[in-house]
This record gives structure tokens, C-alpha cells and sequence, in this order.
């Protein structure tokens, strides 16, 4: 299966009078991109904005980052979600690089919403830092949820991945400045030469706790709790098969720019046929009942072991009780012969004392750490505000607290609070250390 | 009474009862409520005799329904 | 010029060998032997007393080394205290941590020491100090000197610390996130760190594992009841239910509260809405519609009315799991451990989410 994806890198994105792109420069109707987003009349309020790297600005309650794309052929965007569902990751795929579209709330924040700094010390937290983001801002007829914790963020989502894919229509037409190609036989059908080198899956473990549905990842619409794990071509997540959820606290995150860009599948995408045999994708979830993991532990070491692999890397978005479905998996990968190594953040407690992982396990001997939840930060004011920064107090954001914002406009927070900064689906910069 | 016993293992807790899930440790909403509180009338018992129980080291008690 | 105060046994305070081990502590002004080659060696600390003990005295009269050596440090300045290095003798190394400690928690100034990774001092005490990784034998007396002579000069500067590998000493069980470039290292994406990985793992090849798996706690077994009708029993959670109010403001992660709420008139159970949870790591649904699903008081209720149970505490003790540091909560489950025994609860039911 072959996924093109051509890619336009913006150098300048500014509002103008028709939504184009040229030698560089992305302009945007601003009353156009509008009316997309009011397709939803839950939507009450929306603005557009620009933050770009080194502007003095502060996003919260960020709730999604999603990359501005189109299909050109072989498929639809985010199929399932904003459009019908069918099969991704093959055909033409048109990406605005170097950019990303960001969704924040107006007001009201939710235990999965985070932090983006554009400047200052705390810029380099996230990857949407050093991006130029087209920044919707918005407010909703959601009562129902006003004041809950946990919020589905449905309308704002949702009209985020139809302005992103609004805006990534504008270069359908034109000629990508550069070509990636994403590549995968079927897995019976490879060279001699492919199959003798030691075979790779990846196990991805999207957040999937809430019962309730309209929280949690979801693979082509479905929502990922009601799965069993199963087999999916790296394309597929390449080409937005999965968005993300609304459930993590959020420096745990993967949002969906990073699912059509994971940088673990891409390179092992490079590394196939070099140093790799890269089998594919096992989608598995996170789940809240020990006989739950249990079971996706099992299946995922099953179908790894059957597929003949001889390594597994498992990715597991999420810390707490996750740990437990990340470890066990890990062991039962480790216990039919596979070589595991996993990728997944830590939660030392603000004092760096507490246990790592809540689950331990001799087996796992081999993990990249991306971050720690816990890490205390001292926010400086910043000039620009896009959304409420009260919220981050108030509306029970997972790394702030009641009275951490300051009437000055710093803020004191946990790094649990910072959009995605853990990285889990490899972006990360930053490890944990003994100290 | 936790469900995620490998963790209360990792803290050292000696007497374990295994409960249903996370967010409904001693309930579920699958089941009617008659035997929901089957459930937890059984469970809380098997904690009561756990604590009655004298063990050697790390034991999760078995639970019947 | 910052002082330190240097903390070395019988041997090296050239007193005597084994035969001098029950040596009595003593404070001398100035450097005795090693203590003198840190200060040739550090540009900002001085050593300023010396304080010599005998191994054995410290081993087996310990409160009382602790007490006088304390004492004579009683209105002395000094910034830093400096103990051994003590190489792999046991006793010093038990000694060194033992000392530092206690000048640690009650002068608050930073301690540093340094031993053989087979010294027991290392176990017992990594978590309290920094150790400095040192040599098996006292002719390696010079670098490991250098490595305290050089934290404590950077110390003096308020140098930033690095992690423990690049420092030099032992992890301490103290972990925080680092952004690579601010290591001095290549700031390499996860994505790759991990194929890396993965690559050297099928080749066999070594490799450093970024999250290396801690030693289990192990808690011993408290005898059992013999007879749940002669005790008190006590529901306890982490589920965070809380009434409605949440009156003590219990945060709903990274906790640092606990409550105690009256249950003595709810006679057949947990009433919602007048109880709820405010634990944000779970979905409320089913516990905020019937929070008996979480600390089960109907149940227990009804033993009691069947007569299994003895007294259930007026009192249930609660608080959230989620984002808590287990240095939060071990903290929190002394201090409930301590009401606990004061209203004389010999047995409890804990549920945690």
C-alpha cells in the first residue's frame, strides 16, 4: 500500500482576501474559514489568529493541534469523523508543512486541555512552540458539560479537523514542493532479502479509558475502547485513521498533527529493508479493568508472535494506571520471545520520589522516558492570552490547581498541564534522570 | 480492594482483594442492581475474612462473583 | 570561601587502626591527614574542623555519637559537611552516611560523601545524601577526594545540578525530566532514542535503558484479627469520595489533602447526592450515581447488622489517588494511621481506584 504525501512548507501565514498558497506564504478569508467552523451551530463564538514562534503568546485551554491537510486521491480526511468512513492511507495526500492548527476554547477548560507558549522559557515545551499555528478560538452551547472536569470538546474538535482539512484544500491542486513516500508491502509478500531482517511491530496504546462515549481516540470513527486490539498499516495512521481523544491529561497527549506524523513509524518506515523487516501497526487501547488489559496484553502478544515478529516497540499514551497495560504488555511480549522496547512518559511526583511507573517489571529493561508529569514549572506572564488563562485554575486542567494563576499573569503549574509536551509519539527532546 | 493489583503488589500491600474496574471498584453498571449488590456484598465479605486470614506474604484473595 | 566541617574515622584521623575503633568523637580545629588534601584540593570551600570518631563507637553507641557529635557542631559556621570517603569499610561508610544524615536534618546544609558502590553505606543510605561514587581502597584517596572537593566548589558557586550519572554520585531515587541540550547532549527525538533501541536490542548490542526499574517495597504482614466483633474497623479510600461540598478542598490529582468525614447516621449506606467523587483519574458516572460502588458502607452496614462486625469508626478517611506523589500519600497514610490508632482501629477496608 503506497501513501504520497506531498508537502508545501509555510514560511508566512497571514489573513487576506481569498484562502491560498503561495511561494510559501499561506493566506487565509478568515470570514470563509469561519463559516466552516459554524457549520455547527454548538458553536456560539469563533476567531481566528495567528501564533507564530517567538510571538509573545500564551494558548489555554488548548484542546487540539491538527495538521492542515487535504486528500487529493485515494481517500477522504479523518474518514469516519468529519468525513464518511472509508479505507486511509493510500493515494495523494496534500500536507501544509511547518504550520499546524491549533483549537482552543474561549472560556472553559477541561482536565485534557493544555498549554502552548509561542515565547519564553517555556516555547520549547511543545513542538506547536516552534510551528506557525492558525489558532481557532472558541465557545460552545455545550451546557451540558460547562462545568464537568471531563469534557468531549465535541463541537470545537470537530470543527477543528473541518478547518484543517478547509485549509489544506487550498494546495490540492498544486504542486507538492517535496514528495514523502510511504511504503509497506503486504507482509507475505516480501523480498528474500526483507524478510531476513530481524521484523519490527508497533504497538500503539491511544487513550481509551472513559466508558462513556465521545472521550476517547478514535480508529476510523470508532471509539477505541469498544476494540480489541488488531492489525493496521503504518499509512493507515499516517493518513488519519486515528484523531485523538479527550480524556488525557494532557502532557501525555498524542494529538492528531503527531498521529499523521508519528516520527517512530517514519523511521522505521525508513529503516525497513535496511535494518528492518517493519511488520506493521498493532492498534491496541488503554483500558480500565485488569481483566481488560489483560486481555489486550495477551491478544497484542499473540498477534505479534503470529505475525512472526521478532522485536515490538510499545508506545503508551497515558501514566497511571496505563502503566499497568503498558508493562503487562511488555512482559507478555518479552514472554514469547519478542524483544520489547517501550516509549512512554514517567510521574515521579513533584519531589522526583515517587515511583516512576506504577507497575514494575524486571521484563521491561529496555525504555525511552519522554518526560515526567510531574515537573513543577513558574510560568512568566505573557503579553497575548488566546483563551482564559483562569481556566488553567479553575476549570480542573490536570497540571494546575486552584489559585496557581497569579493577577499579574504568571502562573505556577505541573508539566501534566503543558499540550503534549511529553511527546510520547517520539517528538520528545527531554528524557528523566536520576538526580 | 483494588483492581489493579500489580501496582498494590509494587507498594507492598500484603492482603489484596481484587475488585471489578477502576471508576466502579465494587459495582457495575452491567449488571441489575440486585446483583450488583450480590457483588459487593460477596466482595466486602471476602475482605472481611481476608482480615481474619493470616497469610505468609503478598496474597490476593479469590472472589466468587 | 565557603567552610565545611570534615567528618573522618580513627584511621584517617591517624589515631589508630582497628585497635582505636571505639575511638570517642572529637572535634579538632584545623585538617587531620586526608581532610587536608581537600583543601588543596577545593578553591572555594575550606575546611575549617575536623571531627574524628571511632567506627566501632559510632556502630554500637550510635544515638549517642549523633547526640555529642552534634553538639560540638553547635554554634560553629559552616556551609557544608564533608564526610570520609570511606572506600569499602563498612563500618565507615555505615558511619559516614549515619552522621551526615543526622547534620543534614538538623542543619539543613547540604552533606556529601563518598564510597565504593559495595559499601552497605551506599543501600542504606543513597536516598539521603549524595554519595559519591568512590574507589574500593584508600589509594584511591586523591579522586575521589577530587570529586567532593569539586561538587562542593560547585555548590559554592550554585552551580546547576546535573543528574547523578554526570555528577558523579549515587541516584538518590530522585528523578526529573531534563531537555537533552540542557545536558550537553545531542537533543535526539524519542522516536529515534527508541528504534535505537530497539536495533541494539536485536543485534544484542548494548544499550542504556532511559528508565531502569527501582527495588519493590516489601511491608511486613500485620498479624491477623482473630475476632472482627472485638475490633474497630475503619473504611479508608483513595477513591476520593468526599460529601458534596467537599469541604477541605481535596484536590482532585496530585493530592496533598486527606478528610475525615462523620458516617455514624448513614445507617444503610452512601447517599448521592450528598456524597460524591472528585477523583479527575477516572470517569465519575457510576460513583457520583451510587458512591457505595467505591467505599461499599451499605455492605458493611449490613454486616453489621448481622452481627459480623464489632464497631465500625464513626469516621471514614478518604482522599484522591490520582497525580499524587507517593511521598503525598505516604505521608498522608501516616498521618491517618496515627488518628487511626488513636481511636483505637484495628482493622481496615481500603479501596482504591
Amino acid at each position: 500500500m503506497k501513501l504520497e504525501i506531498g508537502k508545501f512548507f509555510v514560511k508566512e501565514m497571514v489573513f487576506g482576501e481569498k484562502t491560498g498558497y503561495s511561494k510559501g506564504v499561506l493566506t487565509i478569508n478568515k470570514e470563509e474559514a469561519l463559516a466552516v467552523v459554524k457549520e455547527d451551530s454548538h458553536i456560539t463564538e469563533a476567531e481566528l489568529h495567528i501564533a507564530c514562534p517567538g510571538d509573545e503568546i500564551r494558548m489555554v485551554p488548548v484542546k487540539e493541534a491538527i495538521e492542515m491537510r487535504c486528500k487529493v486521491s485515494g481517500g477522504v480526511m479523518f474518514p469516519g469523523v468529519t468525513n464518511p468512513v472509508m479505507p486511509a492511507g493510500q493515494g495523494r495526500t496534500h500536507a501544509l508543512k511547518d504550520c499546524s492548527l491549533i483549537v482552543v476554547g474561549k472560556h472553559w477548560g477541561s482536565f485534557q486541555d493544555g498549554l502552548i507558549d509561542m515565547a519564553g522559557p517555556f516555547q520549547r515545551n511543545t513542538i506547536f512552540g516552534s510551528l506557525k499555528n492558525l489558532v481557532l478560538v472558541g465557545d460552545t452551547d455545550e451546557e451540558f458539560e460547562r462545568h464537568e472536569q471531563q469534557k468531549k470538546n465535541r463541537a470545537l474538535r470537530w470543527a477543528g479537523h473541518r478547518l484543517a482539512e478547509y485549509v489544506g484544500k487550498c494546495v490540492a491542486a498544486l504542486e507538492p514542493e517535496e514528495i514523502e513516500t510511504w511504503e509497506l508491502e503486504p507482509v507475505n509478500r516480501r523480498d528474500a532479502s526483507v524478510q531476513g531482517l530481524p521484523s519490527v511491530v508497533y504497538v500503539l496504546q491511544p487513550q481509551t479509558q472513559m466508558e462513556a462515549m465521545g472521550y476517547n481516540t478514535l480508529v476510523y470513527g470508532w471509539d477505541g475502547n469498544h476494540m480489541l486490539p488488531t492489525y493496521m498499516h503504518p499509512n493507515e495512521l499516517l493518513d488519519g485513521a486515528l484523531i485523538s481523544g479527550s480524556f488525557m491529561p494532557v502532557s501525555s497527549k498524542m494529538s492528531t498533527y503527531e498521529h499523521c506524523n508519528n516520527p517512530v513509524v517514519k523511521r522505521l518506515m525508513k529503516e525497513h529493508g535496511k535494518t528492518l523487516n517493519f511488520l506493521g501497526l498493532v492498534m491496541s487501547n488503554l483500558n480500565v479493568a485488569m481483566d481488560q488489559k489483560q486481555r489486550s496484553a495477551y491478544m497484542v502478544a499473540q498477534m505479534a508472535k503470529n505475525l512472526g515478529a521478532d522485536g515490538a516497540i510499545v508506545a503508551e499514551e497515558g501514566y497511571g494506571n496505563p502503566d499497568v497495560d503498558y508493562i503487562q504488555t511488555i512482559v507478555e511480549l518479552e514472554k514469547v520471545g519478542i524483544k520489547t522496547v517501550g516509549i512512554s512518559n514517567e510521574c515521579t511526583g513533584r519531589d522526583g520520589g515517587s515511583q516512576p511507573l506504577v507497575a514494575l517489571d524486571p521484563a521491561a529493561n529496555a525504555l525511552v522516558s519522554t518526560g515526567n508529569v510531574s515537573q513543577y514549572f513558574e510560568l512568566p506572564p505573557m503579553k497575548t492570552v488566546l483563551g482564559e488563562l483562569e481556566s488553567m485554575a479553575r476549570d480542573g486542567l490536570s497540571g494546575g490547581w486552584e489559585g496557581c494563576v497569579h493577577p499579574d499573569g504568571s502562573l505556577v503549574m505541573e508539566n501534566n498541564g503543558m499540550f503534549c509536551s511529553d511527546h510520547i509519539s517520539g517528538f520528545s527532546v527531554k528524557t528523566c534522570m536520576d538526580y | 480492594m483494588c483492581n489493579l493489583t500489580n501496582i498494590a503488589k509494587t507498594v507492598g500491600v500484603n492482603k489484596m482483594v481484587p475488585t471489578v474496574s477502576v471508576p466502579y471498584p465494587l459495582g457495575n453498571p452491567q449488571l441489575r442492581p440486585d446483583d450488583e449488590w450480590a457483588l459487593r456484598y460477596h466482595r466486602t465479605g471476602v475482605a472481611l475474612d481476608a482480615l481474619e486470614t493470616d497469610v505468609d506474604g503478598q496474597t490476593i484473595f479469590p472472589v466468587k462473583i | 570561601m565557603l567552610k565545611a566541617i570534615h567528618y573522618i574515622n580513627q584511621f584517617f584521623g591517624q589515631v589508630g587502626g582497628e585497635d582505636m575503633a571505639d575511638y570517642e568523637p572529637e572535634i579538632r580545629t584545623g585538617t587531620v591527614g586526608c581532610t587536608q588534601i581537600f583543601n588543596t584540593l577545593a578553591k572555594d570551600v575550606e575546611v575549617t574542623h575536623t571531627i574524628i570518631c571511632g567506627d566501632n563507637f559510632m556502630a554500637s553507641r550510635t544515638d549517642e555519637a549523633l547526640e555529642r557529635i552534634l553538639a560540638m557542631l553547635e554554634g560553629k559556621t559552616f556551609d557544608i559537611f564533608i564526610a570520609g570517603p570511606a572506600f569499602n569499610a563498612g563500618r565507615y561508610g555505615a558511619a559516614c552516611g549515619q552522621i551526615c544524615k543526622a547534620v543534614k536534618e538538623k542543619y539543613g546544609v547540604p552533606v556529601i560523601t563518598s564510597m565504593n558502590e559495595e559499601n552497605p553505606g551506599v543501600e542504606m543510605f543513597h536516598k539521603d545524601m549524595y554519595i559519591f561514587r568512590g574507589g574500593n581502597r584508600a589509594t584511591f584517596m586523591k579522586q575521589d577526594m577530587e570529586r567532593l572537593a569539586a561538587f562542593a566548589d560547585k555548590i559554592a558557586r550554585g552551580g546547576k545540578l546535573l543528574p547523578a550519572p554526570m555528577e558523579g554520585y549515587f541516584p538518590r531515587g530522585i528523578r526529573h525530566e531534563v531537555f537533552l541540550e540542557d545536558i550537553g547532549q545531542k537533543p535526539v527525538m524519542a522516536a529515534d532514542r527508541v528504534v535505537d533501541m530497539m536495533i541494539a536490542k536485536l543485534k544484542g548490542e548494548p544499550y542504556q535503558t532511559e528508565l531502569p526499574m527501582p527495588a519493590l517495597d516489601r511491608v511486613p504482614v500485620a498479624p491477623a484479627v482473630k475476632d472482627l466483633r472485638k475490633v474497630r474497623l475503619a473504611l479508608v479510600t483513595s477513591g476520593g469520595i468526599v460529601p458534596r461540598e467537599n469541604p477541605d478542598r481535596i484536590q482532585s490529582c496530585s493530592a496533598t489533602k486527606w478528610g475525615k468525614y462523620d458516617i455514624s447516621a448513614l445507617e444503610k449506606g452512601f447517599t448521592a447526592p450528598e456524597y460524591k467523587t472528585i477523583h479527575a483519574g477516572y470517569d465519575p458516572e457510576q460513583a457520583d450515581k451510587n458512591p457505595n460502588v467505591v467505599v461499599p458502607l451499605d455492605a458493611i452496614r449490613a454486616y453489621q447488622r448481622e452481627g459480623r462486625l464489632g464497631v465500625v469508626d464513626e469516621f471514614f478517611y478518604t482522599t484522591v489517588g490520582t497525580g499524587t506523589t507517593q511521598g503525598e500519600a505516604a505521608r498522608m497514610g501516616r498521618e491517618i494511621a496515627a488518628v487511626l490508632h488513636e481511636r483505637n482501629v484495628e482493622a481496615v477496608v481500603l479501596t482504591a481506584t
